[in-house]
Order: structure tokens, then C-alpha cells, then sequence
């Protein structure tokens, strides 16, 4: 078991999500940052989809009961087992007892804390990632508060790694801030002047920004006829135009329909980039074609294997 | 266009994962009959790399394995599963039959029935009167659209959305009627509530209505 000591004002668990469901309704959901997820998971000698901590908004503490294993992966913070620091993308050791410190976040927006054995509450629909509007999946499908108390699963012992630090070019790193854009269902409805704003501005992130969606900052792109069309299934990084023209990303738990016209639809790869972004911080976008945006996932995927492999010994 | 009148269906991207299949610009029955034929008809051919199938008023969309299958190959898998089932509409097995007893004694039922001129007797009547069919689910865990409402019904969304709307809310907003599935913010008018539950994750499907069945609002018990 782990305790929360101290909860940060956001706290869920979370996993890669439950696909299979979405024509009822329910949203792939899981974690904001898969990329970070499965660096985390690897990295402790989980599948990368293993059920983690997604912690942002402030700093917390954490409790062992018993010894484990643990890694730090997303956004940058400052944190310390038992006093000693505790870097990012590194697997250590938690003795019985031991307490582990997240200051505030430093850099980014999502932390996830991926726990050797992964986090052992029951799935819902196939998945232990909590989706907080309709209050299901982890933990009563709450945020964790103070004074919760979580099983971790079982691991084999001799398979997880202690103490191995992902080498820099496999680390999740966020400076980039150009994100790629696939053309979307809708783009015969936009003029070529809307495209050429959407590929030359830096948007801000918007405040009101959550796990349904990201509200971008800019020039508004202006549609040529209709804002609302019968209502059609869209994904997460699906860019909406609403009227009005202010760009909306649909993020994890976004709606499974909708029904403004989709401009564009960020890269599965560099979709992470945008969810680590704080509001005032900025994202800009470049066209990518499908097969460019399949390679940059593929390219992930390999380095991410490559990560697991290295963390079990070569 | 196909023998049968139909527009071919378009394929087109969404991202890397997966692919939008356009059957027509409408949000009508005919269209939404044909949508749920293809979809059911991808969801029967059970191909390996497909990893979930979602609908709504005239597009299919397919998510797949894209670290093992391009978009061309995807769209090459699906193309005569499409045409098949896209001429086959008519034979779509019906769904189930919902009967939903309705209270109709929402804070809004006054207010739709001066904006359109009704009685509220006339309302409840009206909203009562037809057999919806179930279009597709979506937009939030349960949530069904449902076609067709009376076109007297018709009002636009409340200028003033609630913060918090609670479940099984009976509500109408533009040429649509619905049931909340669970307490969410909303900008629908409400009518009436209804005791039945809607969604349950517990269960699977998690979803009492499923697309292409038929729901029939009875005034009284709620």
C-alpha cells in the first residue's frame, strides 16, 4: 500500500485509458501525458500502460507501508525520499516507511508517479483511469484526498530496476513547442487564409483548460459558411472551431461527439506537448501528413521499447 | 452516386489512429439508419488492427493500430465492408423498445410552452406522442440522441446553461429531446425527470439505449 500523505490539489489515477466504449458514450480517457505514462511505467519494468499517479497544481506527500519501487516522469519538480533528492525519468527504492516530497511543479503540467506492480484498483470498463465527470474508474471515481490509501500489484522480483535513469535522448523532454497538425474532416470549410493563421501563430493556452479540452489564445480562424454541423465522432487533439473562431483541442477525457468543424487534428506524438503546457505558455503547429504523423508515433513507440529494454539490463 | 441514390461514402483521415467515414450531411432517419448499418457492419467484420467504432448523425469513424497499419491499408480493409453494408441499410435489425415513464413537472415546462405557443398539456402531449428511435450515443457516458422531436417542440437553446443539471433531467433544446444520463452542466430546457437510470458503469454495455432502439416517454410516475 501507499498512503497520500498529502494530497496536491490534483491527484487521480490513471492509465492508457479505456478504448472499446466510446459509442456509448464514454471517452478513451486515461492518462494526459501517454508519452510520460509509459517512460514512468518502463522505467519501474511495468507494461506502459500500468495505472499511475497523475499529479498536478501543487505539491504532496507520499507514504510506503511496505518497499517498492518508483519513478518520476513528466513535468519537472523538486522532490525528496527521506531527504534525499529524487530526479526525473530514474527508477529508486522506497523502503517501509519511507516518505517521498513533491515540492511544486517546476516545469509542465501533469507529474505522473509510476509505482512498480502499477496501482491496483479495480477497472471499470476495462481500465483503472478515473473519469472525474461522471465519477467513475480509480478511486470512486474522485480525486485522491489525504489520507487515501492504495494497493499496488505484485512484481516479480529480479525483473524491476532500481536506480536506472533514462539516458537524455529517450528522457520526455517538452521544449518543443511545435506541434504537427494533420488536416481534418472539416478543412474544405475554412479558407486558405484560416490554414496560414493557424500554421503562423503562437496560441497561449488558455485558463480554462482541462482534461476535456485545451482553449487556445490567438486570432480567431474564420470559418466560410455553417459553425454547427450534425454531430460526428471526434478524438483527442481534434482541433474545433466553434463559432467565433477561438481553436478548442480536444484532450483524454474530451466528448466522444461533436459538432463543430474539426480544422485539423494534432499528431498522437506531440499531443503530449500540449498537455504539459500551463496557461500563458504557447503552442504553435505545423502541417504534417498522415503517414508523417503514423512514422512520429512509431518512432515513439520504438524509443519507448527501447527504454524498457535498456531498464531491464540490456 | 451508388445504385441505391445514396453518395458514395468518403474516407478521411482523423490524425494517425484513426478514420471518418462520411455517409451524407444530413441528421435525419434514413441517414442515421445507413451510419448504423456501417458501423455494424465494421463491428461484425471484427478486423484485427480495429481498436473502437463510434457513430453519429452521418459518419462512421474507426479507430486502429497505427504502429502496425497505415491509413491507405485501413482504408483498403474497410472499402468493401462499407459498400456492403451502405446498400444493406434497409435490413438493419430493429433495437429494443424503452417505455420511460416521465414526470413532467420541469422548471422549464411553463416557459417551452409560452415560447411555442402551447398548452402545457399540449406539450407533454406532443413530447409523448412518438416513437424516438436512438440515432447514436455520445457526447457524454450514455447520452443518446434521439430522433425525431415534434417540430412544434422546437426551441432554441436556454441564453442561461445550468451548472448543474440533474440525472435522468427529461429536456428539449432545437429540433432535439433527451434524457440526462448523470448530473452535468447544460443548456437544454427541462420538461420533465424520469427515475429510470440510463448508465451504470458497472454494467457492460454500461448503457440502457443502444443505437437503433426505440424509446417511448409515458406521462406520469417518473
Amino acid at each position: 500500500m501507499i498512503e497520500i500523505v498529502a494530497a496536491p490539489p490534483y491527484l487521480t489515477v490513471q492509465d492508457a485509458g479505456r478504448p472499446g466504449h466510446r459509442a456509448d458514450g464514454v471517452p478513451g480517457g486515461g492518462a494526459m501525458d501517454r508519452w510520460a505514462l509509459a517512460v514512468g511505467n518502463v522505467l519501474v519494468g511495468n507494461g506502459t500502460g500500468a495505472a499511475a499517479l497523475e499529479w498536478s497544481l501543487g505539491g504532496g506527500r507520499l507514504r510506503w507501508d511496505r518497499a517498492g519501487v518508483f519513478a518520476l516522469a513528466g513535468a519537472g519538480v523538486e522532490a525528496a525520499l527521506d531527504g534525499e533528492p529524487v530526479a526525473m525519468h530514474r527508477s529508486y527504492r522506497a523502503r517501509a516507511g519511507s516518505e517521498l516530497v513533491v515540492g511544486r511543479l517546476v516545469s509542465g503540467r501533469f507529474l505522473y508517479v509510476a509505482l512498480a506492480g502499477g496501482i491496483d484498483v479495480a477497472p471499470v470498463l476495462g481500465s483503472r483511469s478515473t473519469y472525474l465527470p461522471a465519477r467513475f474508474g480509480g478511486v470512486e471515481g474522485r480525486l485522491l484526498r489525504t489520507g487515501d490509501r492504495l494497493a499496488i500489484g505484485e512484481t516479480v522480483e529480479g525483473v524491476v530496476p532500481v536506480g536506472f535513469g533514462a539516458p537524455a535522448e529517450l528522457e520526455p523532454r517538452y521544449e518543443q513547442s511545435e506541434c504537427g497538425l494533420v488536416r481534418g474532416p472539416h478543412v474544405e470549410l475554412f479558407s486558405a487564409d484560416a490554414w496560414r493563421v493557424l500554421m503562423e501563430t503562437a496560441f497561449g493556452i488558455d485558463p480554462a483548460s482541462d482534461r476535456m479540452g485545451y482553449r487556445l489564445v490567438g486570432p480567431a480562424i474564420e470559418h466560410r459558411g455553417d459553425a454547427a454541423l450534425p454531430s460526428a465522432p471526434v478524438c483527442p487533439g481534434a482541433v474545433q472551431i466553434p463559432a467565433g473562431g477561438r481553436p478548442i483541442v480536444l484532450m483524454a477525457d474530451g466528448p466522444t461527439v461533436g459538432g463543430y468543424p474539426v480544422i485539423a487534428v494534432v499528431c498522437s506524438a506531440d499531443l503530449p506537448f500540449i498537455a504539459q503546457r500551463m496557461p500563458g505558455e504557447v503552442v504553435r503547429f505545423r502541417a504534417m501528413t498522415v503517414d508523417e504523423s503514423q512514422r512520429a508515433l512509431r518512432r515513439r513507440a520504438v524509443a519507448i521499447h527501447t527504454l524498457a529494454h535498456l531498464a531491464r539490463g540490456g | 452516386m451508388s445504385p441505391s441514390g445514396w453518395s458514395d461514402p468518403i474516407f478521411c483521415p482523423l490524425a494517425d489512429s484513426a478514420l471518418t467515414i462520411a455517409l451524407g450531411e444530413r441528421a435525419d432517419g434514413e441517414t442515421s439508419a445507413r451510419v448504423r448499418a456501417v458501423a455494424a457492419g465494421v463491428r461484425a467484420a471484427a478486423l484485427a488492427p480495429v481498436r473502437d467504432i463510434a457513430f453519429g448523425y452521418a459518419a462512421v469513424t474507426v479507430w486502429y493500430d497505427a504502429l502496425h497499419t497505415s491509413y491507405a491499408a485501413m482504408e483498403a480493409l474497410l472499402q468493401p465492408i462499407v459498400a456492403a453494408a451502405a446498400v444493406a441499410s434497409p435490413a438493419y435489425a430493429a433495437g429494443r423498445e424503452h417505455v420511460i415513464p416521465v414526470q413532467y413537472d420541469g422548471p422549464d415546462l411553463e416557459d417551452v410552452a409560452r415560447r411555442t405557443g402551447l398548452a402545457v398539456a399540449d406539450v407533454i402531449a406532443r413530447h409523448s406522442a412518438p416513437t424516438y428511435t436512438v440515432y447514436f450515443l455520445g457526447f457524454v457516458p450514455g447520452w443518446a440522441y434521439l430522433g425525431e422531436l415534434d417540430p412544434a417542440l422546437v426551441v432554441p437553446h436556454r441564453t442561461e446553461p445550468r451548472a448543474r443539471v440533474p440525472a435522468g433531467s427529461v429536456a428539449i433544446a432545437g429540433a432535439q429531446t433527451g434524457v440526462y444520463p448523470y448530473a452535468i452542466p447544460g443548456g437544454w430546457h427541462l420538461i420533465g425527470r424520469t427515475s429510470v437510470g440510463l448508465f451504470d458503469p458497472m454494467r457492460n454495455p454500461p448503457a440502457v439505449f443502444a443505437a437503433g432502439d426505440r424509446v417511448r416517454f409515458v406521462p406520469g410516475g417518473g
